[in-house]
């Protein structure tokens, strides 16, 4: 009883003779489609910067919003099927709220990661949790903050794994931004200095032209926390790249 | 001619008096309690009696607990709940260093301390409390509580069966009240050992709750360092 590639593709949870689950698999292809994302650890802060693809002049580009505050230590970054992280997102807030109400204190980076890779998991094709997916999640994260250990990037896919990074790419032009960020990145990089690499980088994955309405970017520093660059800040960053 | 009770017209009295019954989940165990934040280190002492009314269950029962993050739970009210409350903290503080792979932060356990026992808040633990330990500074700190929550970062504090004894003179010795021109100064770790000794000392010669021996922790950057010092034993 031979069953190929196909019959192993539908169950979510049913691993193929190889020992691969094709959904998963699949959920993580769907990242390679979404909009270019790029996170920079720097020893001063984070930095986050997100193509938005503005595919008609009627779109109000404003209300794409691909980074977003989880709290006001830590930002978030996404591609891919953005809905899906709608989900996620609102985990990592509850779970930064929870930990402040009942320690006082800061969530760590890694934690609300890992509370948020917990949910990413909880997929399942049965009706057992009727608050569950019923499908992998088809969202990157880039979660971007400071804590005790000082500013921190990780990456999380929809398999839940997490690394943590100094610099990491995903979405469509990953692979090229990601080379980029190899070529581009040092130890002792500044904040400043990252954030126009970030910037530059994008430009160069970005299929329409690089402006002003089509980026986002926001630093996470010790002193300011959670910061969105403004129209004109990420113009003056622009004009001389 | 025999009379018939009428079946239809119960007197009222019947149903006016409210069946009571009796529920007394709590008991009272004695033990005190008192903490003292010093520059760089906190003290916690507490007496090893444990009673019940005129009877005295154990000589050798200190109401401080040691918590795995370095800190010092004192603990004491009803015995039941102080067991079953330090059993809960024993947990969470695991689960918290496994999650966030850390020791939890004392002003971290002092809030989480305080949301158990607001979640407690209709049948609340019987238990005072108060966490001793070393603030992200290093710096001593002591937080107290009620037993449904509200708390607070002092210098001192008693609680407990003689805790209306002890808190006068602190705050008279440590916290300079009710003295002319007196300096308030961080106390030096050799004259509040004595203090707590001579204090206890006197409390145990007026509550029958309070005796037997004092043990003394006191935690440094260095961790915790223990002494008993015998009290009154009737």
């Amino acid at each position: 009883m031979f069953l190929t590639r196909s019959e192993y593709d539908r169950g979510v949870n049913t691993f193929s003779p190889e020992g691969r689950l094709f959904q998963v698999e699949y959920a993580i292809e769907a990242i390679k489609l979404g909009s270019t994302a790029i996170g920079i650890q720097t020893s001063e802060g984070v930095v986050l910067a997100v193509e938005k693809r503005v595919t008609s002049p009627l779109i109000e580009a404003a209300s794409i919003e691909k980074i977003m505050e989880v709290d006001k230590h830590i930002a978030c970054a996404m591609s891919g099927l953005i809905a899906d992280s709608k989900t996620l997102i609102d985990r990592a807030r509850v779970e930064a709220q929870n930990h402040w109400f009942t320690y006082n204190e800061k969530m760590n980076i890694e934690s609300v990661t890992q509370a948020v890779s917990n949910l990413a998991l909880q997929f399942g094709d049965d009706d057992r949790d009727p608050g569950a997916m019923s499908r992998p999640f088809g969202v990157a994260l880039l979660f971007a903050g400071v804590d005790e250990k000082g500013p921190r990037l990780f990456h999380m896919d929809p398999s839940g794994t997490f690394i943590q990074y100094d610099g990491k790419a995903i979405g469509s032009g990953s692979e090229g931004a990601q080379q980029a960020l190899q070529e581009v990145y040092h130890k002792s990089m500044t904040l400043k200095e990252a954030c126009r690499s970030a910037l530059t980088i994008l430009k160069q994955v970005m299929e329409e032209k690089l402006n002003s309405t089509n980026v986002e970017m926001c630093t996470v520093t010790p002193g300011s926390l959670f910061r969105m660059f403004t129209k004109d800040e990420l113009e003056n960053i622009i004009k001389d790249l | 001619m025999m009379s018939v009770p009428n079946m239809m017209s119960n007197p009222l009295s019947d149903y006016q008096a409210p069946n009571q019954v009796s529920f007394s989940p709590y008991e009272f165990n004695g033990g005190t309690i008192l903490a003292v934040a010093g520059e760089d280190y906190a003290l916690i002492a507490t007496d090893t009696r444990l009673s019940q009314g005129f009877s005295i269950h154990s000589r050798d029962s200190p109401k401080t607990y040691p918590l795995s993050n370095g800190s010092v739970l004192g603990c004491c009210g009803f015995h039941g709940d102080v067991l079953t409350l330090t059993k809960v903290l024993g947990a969470r503080l695991q689960i918290f260093e496994k999650e966030h792979n850390k020791p939890m932060p004392t002003p971290s356990v002092a809030a989480m301390l305080s949301t158990i026992l607001y979640y407690r808040r209709f049948f609340p633990y019987y238990t005072h409390n108060i966490v001793a330990g070393l603030d992200e500074e290093g710096k001593g700190c002591v937080y107290s509580f009620d037993p449904v929550g509200s708390y607070e970062r002092e210098v001192f504090r008693a609680k407990g069966s003689a805790s209306a004894m002890l808190q006068p003179l602190l705050d008279n010795q440590i916290g300079g009240k009710n003295q002319q021109s007196y300096k308030v100064v961080p106390i030096p770790l050799k004259k509040c050992v004595s203090m707590v000794k001579d204090v206890f000392t006197s409390a145990a010669e007026r509550d029958i709750y309070t005796g037997d021996n004092i043990l003394i922790s006191i935690i440094t950057k260095d961790g915790v360092k223990s002494e008993q010092f015998p009290l009154r034993r009737d």
